[in-house]
């Protein structure tokens, strides 16, 4: 349903994605595991379409050189050279990495915000989605969204690109300097998420052990280069894995 | 009395000569230094409606030349902005070259001298506690906070107002929500242009329409924007009413001609004292950080 083929992206001379192939089924989570510096984010931005805008930007400015290479395709259509916005209205919706909440708005506005692709009755149905979801967001309906502590912030940004009503969800390091606590909510979230509403999700994670009980496929990213994938229980059962992202 | 009552009709006049300009800052980060020129073209259009088409009616005449301003305000962006987006020095050159163009080009075509006017809304004045005030600049005090409290409404109500603030706030973000920015730009330059024109007429029919004005009203609402904080829509209004108070009291103690020196002068101690301005405190947060 959704594909990248041979993604290669590159900051002037240096190799930040080189030739990764991933794929995400219909109604699949898929994981994406990687140290720092590994490519995740970029990918992430590759998949969103956000590394066009950064280029059109860059190459504007007369700054970084950025290059592009491979192919992706949603649901058939060849989506490689979409810009991000219109992306999103087909359903591809990015969670970005450390939240980037509307920090001057209030949470409600934050969602209606997020709601900007949505019909009116789409947005009634989805907050109230997402409160069911986070519980802990209502109590904090009015506050503004820079005030929230981390772990509400990553609620109300998985709530807010809920609102636009993805299709594949993208969500890059949601676990992010969050409690343990606040990692569970998350992560039962995300698969609530995938559960009652059928999105598929494909999230970036360093350390795999939290998100590894609810993903169906990983891949695992080494700088840049994807060196592993498989279902749950192959990596489960890869000593290598073990050792590296697991801890143990 | 009358020093409170002309403070406040300054100090709105001011805010609505230098609400464009903040709401195109503050959406889309392009200091729109044709703001002035947009001012004055607004005005101009009014006056070539009612004087050289006759039985053009004034109503009329001020929507249709808002329009206008507001669809020059989109094509600067679609056509000049958009190609250098993002590198500030540029933005300035462009707009003020652009404002530039159509001042100096209002200038060549004709416009000089004391004898282009626009009628007042209304004729008359009223005593309000024993100062004269006359019904035009009721209508500026009025209108002014109605516009105010609709802009509130708009950015906080309307799906496109909330895409605004998203883009305002974290471009890519909103982006990656499905906002398009390019949009949002064109809307905020038409908003902000349209907003000076409205400006324009409310506050043209008090003097006359002057190539020089537009200079003025551009350096107004720099100083506005600068002294309440970039991009701050509470900073503007405040800052709107230090200024504008401040002028008066110069006026009253000190002499007329220092009116514009006031505005230079407090943004050259707000630059000294406080540099993000008095609401500036997320820039400030951020540049320490």
């Amino acid at each position: 349903m959704f594909e990248a083929f041979e993604l290669m992206v590159f900051y002037e001379n240096m190799i930040a994605l080189n030739n990764v192939s991933i794929t995400c089924d219909e109604g699949k989570i898929v994981g994406i595991f990687g140290s720092n510096s590994a490519g995740k984010s970029t990918l992430m931005y590759a998949l969103s379409g956000i590394v066009l805008d950064i280029k059109k930007k860059e190459e504007m400015r007369g700054g970084e050189r950025i290059s592009v290479f491979g192919r992706i395709f949603f649901n058939g259509n060849d989506v490689t050279t979409v810009e991000p916005h219109q992306r999103a209205r087909m359903g591809i919706i990015l969670c970005p990495e450390r939240r980037r909440i509307f920090a001057e708005s209030s949470v409600m506005e934050n969602l209606k915000i997020g709601a900007y692709l949505a019909t009116g009755k789409e947005t009634k149905e989805n907050i109230d989605y997402v409160l069911d979801l986070f519980p802990r967001l209502k109590d904090h309906l009015k506050r503004q969204g820079g005030f929230l502590s981390g772990g509400e912030q990553q609620m109300l940004a998985i709530g807010r690109a809920l609102m636009a009503n993805p299709k594949v969800l993208l969500l890059d390091e949601p676990l992010l300097g969050l409690s343990p606590a606040y990692q569970d909510i998350v992560i039962n979230g995300t698969k609530a998420i995938r559960d009652t509403k059928g999105i598929s999700i494909i999230v970036t994670e360093q350390y795999a052990r939290p998100v590894m009980p609810i993903i169906d496929f990983a891949y695992i990213l080494e700088n840049g280069s994807s060196v592993l994938s498989g279902t749950r229980e192959e990596l489960m059962d890869n000593p290598d894995v073990k050792a590296a992202y697991f801890g143990v | 009395m009358q020093l409170i009552i002309y403070g406040i009709i300054n100090s709105i006049t001011l805010s609505l000569m230098s609400l464009g300009f903040t709401l195109v800052y503050s959406i889309s980060r392009v200091p729109n230094f044709a703001h002035g020129a947009l001012y004055i073209l607004s005005g101009y259009l009014v006056w070539l409606f009612i004087n050289k088409f006759a039985g053009f009616p004034y109503p009329l005449a001020i929507i249709v030349a808002i329009s206008l301003t507001a669809i020059v305000g989109a094509l600067i962006y679609r056509f000049i902005l958009i190609r250098i987006r993002g590198m500030e020095i540029s933005e300035i050159i462009a707009t003020y070259a652009i404002g530039l163009a159509i001042l100096e080009g209002l200038r060549w075509g004709g416009l000089r001298g004391g004898t282009f006017t626009l009628p007042t809304f209304a004729a008359g004045s009223v005593n309000l506690f024993d100062v004269s005030v006359d019904y035009q600049r009721l209508i500026i005090v009025g209108v002014g906070i109605l516009t105010f409290i609709l802009l509130y409404a708009f950015t906080r109500y309307t799906k496109i107002g909330l895409a605004l603030r998203g883009i305002a706030q974290d471009e890519r973000a909103a982006m990656m929500l499905g906002i398009n920015s390019d949009m949002t730009a064109i809307v905020s330059l038409a908003i902000g242009s349209a907003l000076s024109g409205f400006a324009a007429v409310l506050l043209l029919p008090l003097g006359n329409i002057v190539v020089e004005t537009g200079y003025n009203v551009l350096i107004f609402a720099i100083a506005v924007c600068v002294i309440g904080g970039l991009g701050s829509w509470g900073g503007t209004i405040v800052a709107s009413f230090v200024i504008g108070f401040a002028q008066l009291l110069t006026e009253a103690f000190i002499s007329t001609h220092y009116q514009m020196v006031v505005a230079l002068l407090a943004i050259i101690v707000t630059l000294l004292v406080k540099p993000s301005g008095i609401f500036g405190k997320q820039k400030e947060l951020e540049e320490r950080v």
